[in-house]
């Protein structure tokens, strides 16, 4: 094996091939083949503003917390893409690709702008509290929950509606109420920004998030005291 | 039919996957990977589901290999180490290598664009009848994988019995 191949084959010039579908602040996303699969390639980037060292232990935790919330999620039952494979020297995660979904941000968006069945929104809605929920009984918190980051794969009848959580980036396991209000703020900031005169629909999904588990009261405590503190905040400017 | 597939990662690189049932020279075959005369990995087919499986640890294998971090010692006992969802290296090959009573053998061999392979040369030294690499899928033991990967209903509520076996495989550093 020569040495200039080993150089330029592997990610780096698999990515440059592959077709990229998102530029973020932290990481690109691409989608591409791999062994014979249709996958979605998430490559987190160095920082030049860090330090060196500091940089690559965060973008290192990043992808290592990504993929095991993404396993302990898959073990409860709790939809997340598969991982094929992962480069932790070039910090790539190769997912299952989602095929035939749209984001729930732009699947409400739609909804609202067509103005039908809002029957239909109420069933998303209650299926998104629900997954929380069992996603928080696993003390998998998120760390960036938004409507853009739930798959809504269509297809699926009203009833068995099938929704996938991804970029669990900034996830970490906590069995503490607090992260898991935080966690719920978050979205409850993300999704009535994103979304207007959602905050009755936003409320409903509360409701199925505190019917979907036992622990949910300590939680929703939780949610009610960060909320009082985030409108202090806002207060004092 | 064996299955020749080129690793998109590392294009230099093919894998080709050859099955073979009622097998009776088990223990001269393993020992001809022992030494080096069979240039690839001989795996007990009941712990494969399906030939994705092995191209996801061959890829594992390649890119570990190229850049110097295999825990094992050669590219073939690194495909089976990387089919196990333990670190431990022992462990792996007694689950996934074959062992001399067994009497089906699922071969992996991971070839350079430029090296000449000669799977007749293979297909020689096994005593036994070469079937369809798909057909695998006949050979598998689904309870002893569900056990060993620990692969709980609620998962395969989130997809296959594949799914769960190659999301274990690829996250196990971590897991
Ligand atoms: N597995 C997948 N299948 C289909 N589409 C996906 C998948 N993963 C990501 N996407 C698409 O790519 C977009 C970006 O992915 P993701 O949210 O993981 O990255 P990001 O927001 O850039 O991450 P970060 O917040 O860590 O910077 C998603 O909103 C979604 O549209
Ligand atoms: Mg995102």
């Amino acid at each position: 094996m020569a040495h200039s191949d080993s150089v330029k084959a592997g990610v780096p010039s698999y990515l440059k091939e592959a077709q990229m579908i998102k530029q973020g602040a932290e990481a690109r996303v691409y989608r591409g083949t791999f062994l014979g699969r249709s996958v979605v390639i998430k490559e987190r980037f160095t920082k030049l503003y860090r330090h060196p060292e500091v940089d690559e232990k965060l973008t290192r935790r990043r992808t290592t917390q990504e993929v095991r919330s993404i396993l302990r999620c898959r073990r409860a039952g709790i939809n997340a893409p598969v991982v094929y494979f992962v480069d932790y020297t070039t910090h790539c995660i190769f997912l299952e690709d989602i095929i035939h979904s749209v984001s729930v941000r732009d699947h409400i968006a739609s909804a609202q702008a067509s103005e039908q069945n809002p029957q239909h929104l109420q069933t998303l809605v209650d299926k998104i509290g629900e997954i929380l929920a069992q996603m928080h009984d696993e003390d998998v918190i998120h760390g960036d929950l938004t409507t853009s980051n739930m798959l809504l794969v269509s297809g699926a009848e009203d009833h068995n509606m099938k929704l996938v959580l991804i970029d669990f980036g900034l996830s970490y396991i906590s069995a503490l109420p607090e992260d898991k209000g935080v966690d719920l703020y978050v979205l409850e900031k993300a999704f009535l920004s994103t979304h207007p005169k959602t905050e009755t629909l936003f409320e409903r999904l509360l409701k199925s998030y505190t019917a979907s588990s036992k622990k949910s009261p300590a939680v929703i405590k939780k949610l009610d005291e960060v909320r009082l503190r985030g409108r202090k905040r806002s207060m004092v400017g | 039919m064996h299955l020749t597939q080129v690793l998109e990662l590392f294009p230099e690189y093919t894998v080709t996957q050859l099955l073979f049932k009622d097998v009776k020279n088990t223990t001269e075959l393993r020992k001809m990977a022992v030494n080096g005369e069979i240039k690839g990995a001989l795996i007990n087919p009941s712990m494969v589901v399906d030939s994705f499986q092995i191209l996801v640890a061959a890829n594992k294998a390649v890119h570990l290999h190229k850049n110097g971090k295999m825990k094992t010692r050669s590219l073939y006992s690194e495909i089976i180490f990387n089919l196990s969802p333990t670190n431990n290296i022992s462990e792996a090959f007694k689950r996934f290598g074959i062992s001399d009573s067994d009497s089906a053998v699922h071969i992996v061999l991971v070839h350079n664009k430029d090296e000449i392979l000669n799977i007749n040369d293979i297909i020689l030294k096994v005593d036994g009848q070469q079937i369809a690499v798909d057909r695998v899928s006949d050979l598998t033991d689904v309870a002893k994988i569900k056990k060993l990967y620990k692969v709980a209903p609620l998962e395969e509520k989130c997809g296959s019995l594949l799914d769960a076996v190659v999301c274990r495989m690829a996250t196990k550093d971590v897991a």
